[in-house]
């Protein structure tokens, strides 16, 4: 009887250890879920920004600039295009 | 003095009454059981006082950022774009007094505002203030390290538009607080606006979220919204009448381009235009997008439509002979040509643009039946395109008609419409007869067709259009190289006041390419050109045919119009030896 009772006590200790223990893990794996939550945001604002960038360099009015103030480049005309069908 | 043992003290002969110690036992068990009560109390019923205390520490609701949808042309480029950014915030209160000179002027310079302006603001009266707002993340970080008590910083979002003033009339923009103001933006506001959520959250100590409760509102970012412009066409077309519109010296001009083949509007653009990047000084003029939201009478770009009517009736044929004379009275009013013509056929009255022979082919129609083809055309209805602020036109009831009404109509006047109706109407010469349906955003779907004339008109309105810009025709400036088109001019005297205006003008071209199998309408209009001439054919054509050969090339449409090849002599030209030529190097194949 007494054994019994001892033994239980010991259960109920370890139960209620694991549970803390299941707490603490679970707030240290949310805080890095968190973490890991605010880098992707930061990541997704890097992506847009850099989006923004890469469009920003590759924008029509830029190419043309470049092309024919830089290049000393010309618009291509169907005179000078030789055409090439795909079958 | 007598010995008192331990044992014999005399207090254990005192006989003490019992109720003594019974009182003090029962003083302690009533102190017991206040504490039992008081614990219960604070653990269990009255609990909310504490409760709110500790969770007042630990327990935040915090907010879940939503982001403004995206604004994309057809091939997926950025149109407008939200990055975030920092709000610089002062709580005066908080600011030393004796906070270092240096400290301030470097702030100001950061912020690029005048230091005076930064000390004023951070004396305000105010709680808080806006120090500036929308600072780019790098000058944040920059101002954070300043370490200067008392200025915050928030996030906010900033819209950014790499296309600029090319695209400003379609996207629009929108205000500080991210709300569309103009265009798309302010169109489509509800379905871009991102809704931010909020969720309550566990924190501990160092700040940190450890546990997360549950979520009061979820986050909802705003829908990205695909358009069908092409923003390589878009510019092209924008560059096209910013040139137009300075040769001449004119008042503004406005250019459509659409894709018949499935009622795409692919380039909107209007000059004069703005930087809708910076919103100083953005007011009502500018803003519009005239070629949606202005109406003017389009003046002979009108003629082809009656005419239509009159071939499909059986009334006259592409070469009937007309006599054409000097002038022609109706009513009170003599019509007259620009220049006089003895007789021309049908064909010749639209190559040539002949006011008396359109009227002549006009006053054998009904008015009503005329009236029902404009309004099957779209004229005097608002398109769906879902933009703000398209117009309507005006288009009165034919039964209000007098004779002299359906002759100016006939050669567009007497009526309005934006180049937008005009271009659209345009499209039933292109596509065999139909009016096709048109939109604004991208879409898969073949797009529906409404049959207004003929197959066999529309073919033959086709040969008469590309004759206008044959040697002969009002608009030989329109020919494209490689390609054939077609197309009609139009110039308009403005409206001023109750009646015309003597020198003021529109000058107008809509037509359409490749005329073997036509893919896109194209219309330009130059309002008020001032110097070089003021025709259609002399000021819009150019642009058209310069709008069409870089859309057609951009949409990899092949030539229809025999071209002489120069790339074997530039070669030449340029004393490339021979050789270099070989091994199919010299083919210049089109790299879309």
């Amino acid at each position: 009887m007494n054994r019994s009772i001892v033994i239980l006590m010991v259960v109920l200790m370890l139960c209620a250890l694991s549970l803390v223990a299941a707490q603490q893990k679970t707030r240290t794996l949310y805080v890095a879920l968190e973490r890991a939550q605010t880098e992707e945001r930061r990541l997704n604002q890097e992506w847009l920004r850099l989006e923004f960038e890469q469009r920003n360099l590759s924008k029509s009015a830029r190419i043309n600039e470049i092309a024919r103030k830089q290049l000393q480049m010309q618009a291509i005309n169907p005179a000078r295009t030789q055409y090439v069908t795909v079958d | 003095m007598a010995q008192i043992s331990f044992s014999s003290t005399p207090n254990l002969v005192l006989r003490l009454p019992m109720w003594r110690s019974r009182l003090v036992l029962f003083l302690m068990f009533v102190g017991f059981v206040a504490l039992v009560i008081r614990a219960m109390w604070v653990q269990g019923f009255g609990n909310s006082f504490y409760e709110e205390k500790g969770n007042k520490a630990t327990l935040r609701s915090i907010e879940m950022p939503a982001s403004r949808g995206k604004i994309l042309d057809r091939n997926g480029e950025v149109l407008a774009t939200s990055l975030l950014a920092k709000a610089i915030i002062a709580f005066p209160d908080a600011i030393p007094d004796d906070l270092p000179k240096e400290k301030v002027s470097e702030l100001a310079k950061l912020l690029e505002m005048p230091e005076a302006e930064v000390r004023k603001r951070m004396r305000s009266e105010r709680n808080q203030v806006f120090l500036k707002r929308q600072v780019d993340l790098e000058v944040a970080k920059q101002i954070r390290q300043l370490g200067i008590p008392g200025i915050a910083q928030n996030n906010e979002y900033r819209r950014l538009y790499p296309e600029g003033e090319a695209m400003a009339h379609i996207v629009g923009f929108t205000n500080v607080e991210d709300k569309g103001q103009e265009g798309m933006e302010l169109a489509r506001e509800k379905d871009l606006v991102g809704q931010p959520g909020r969720r309550r959250v566990i924190q501990d100590r160092l700040g940190r979220y450890v546990e997360n409760l549950g979520i009061i509102s979820p986050p909802r970012d705003g829908a990205d919204l695909q358009l069908s412009i092409d923003s390589k066409v878009q510019f092209l077309a924008y560059n096209e009448i910013k040139a137009v519109a300075e040769k001449h010296n004119a008042k503004g001009a406005g250019a459509v381009v659409l894709d018949v083949h499935t009622g795409e509007i692919l380039a909107l653009a209007n000059y004069p235009s703005y930087n809708p990047n910076s919103r100083q000084n953005l007011s009502g003029e500018q803003l519009r997008n005239r070629v949606l939201t202005d109406t003017f009478e389009p003046g002979s770009t009108m003629k082809p439509f009656p005419i239509s009517l009159a071939l499909e009736k059986g009334l006259v044929q592409p070469n009937t002979q007309m006599a054409i004379g000097k002038s022609l009275v109706v009513g009170k009013k003599a019509i007259t040509d620009t220049h006089p013509y003895g007789s021309l056929t049908v064909a010749e009255v639209v190559q040539k643009s002949s006011n008396i022979g359109t009227v002549k082919m006009a006053m054998q129609l009904e008015a009503q039946e005329m009236w029902e083809l404009f309004q099957a055309l779209g004229f005097g209805q608002a398109p769906e395109i879902g933009f703000p602020g398209a117009v309507a036109g005006r288009l009165r009831p034919y039964k209000n008609w007098v004779p002299i009404d359906q002759a100016t109509m006939s050669y567009g006047y007497g009526l309005s419409a934006s180049l937008f109706q005009v271009a659209r109407a345009y499209s039933i010469f292109a596509r065999d007869g139909e009016l096709v349906s048109t939109t604004i955003y991208k879409t898969d779907q073949s797009p529906k067709g409404v049959r207004v004339i003929s197959a066999k008109t529309a073919i033959q309105m086709r040969e008469m259009l590309e004759m206008v810009t044959q040697t002969g025709g009002t608009a030989t400036g329109a020919q494209t190289m490689g390609y054939r088109v077609g197309g009609k001019t139009g110039t308009a005297h403005k409206v001023e006041g109750k009646g015309y205006a003597g020198n003021k003008y529109r000058g107008f071209f809509v037509g359409m390419a490749p005329m073997s199998a036509p893919r896109i309408v194209v219309a330009v209009m130059v309002d008020e050109p001032r110097s070089g001439g003021y025709y259609g054919g002399i000021v819009a054509a150019p642009a058209f045919s310069n709008i069409v050969a870089g859309t057609l090339r951009n949409m990899n449409v092949l030539p229809d119009a025999a071209i002489k090849q120069m790339v074997d002599q530039e070669f030449k030209s340029q004393n490339i030896k021979p050789a270099a030529l070989t091994g199919g190097n010299n083919k210049v194949a089109t790299t879309q």
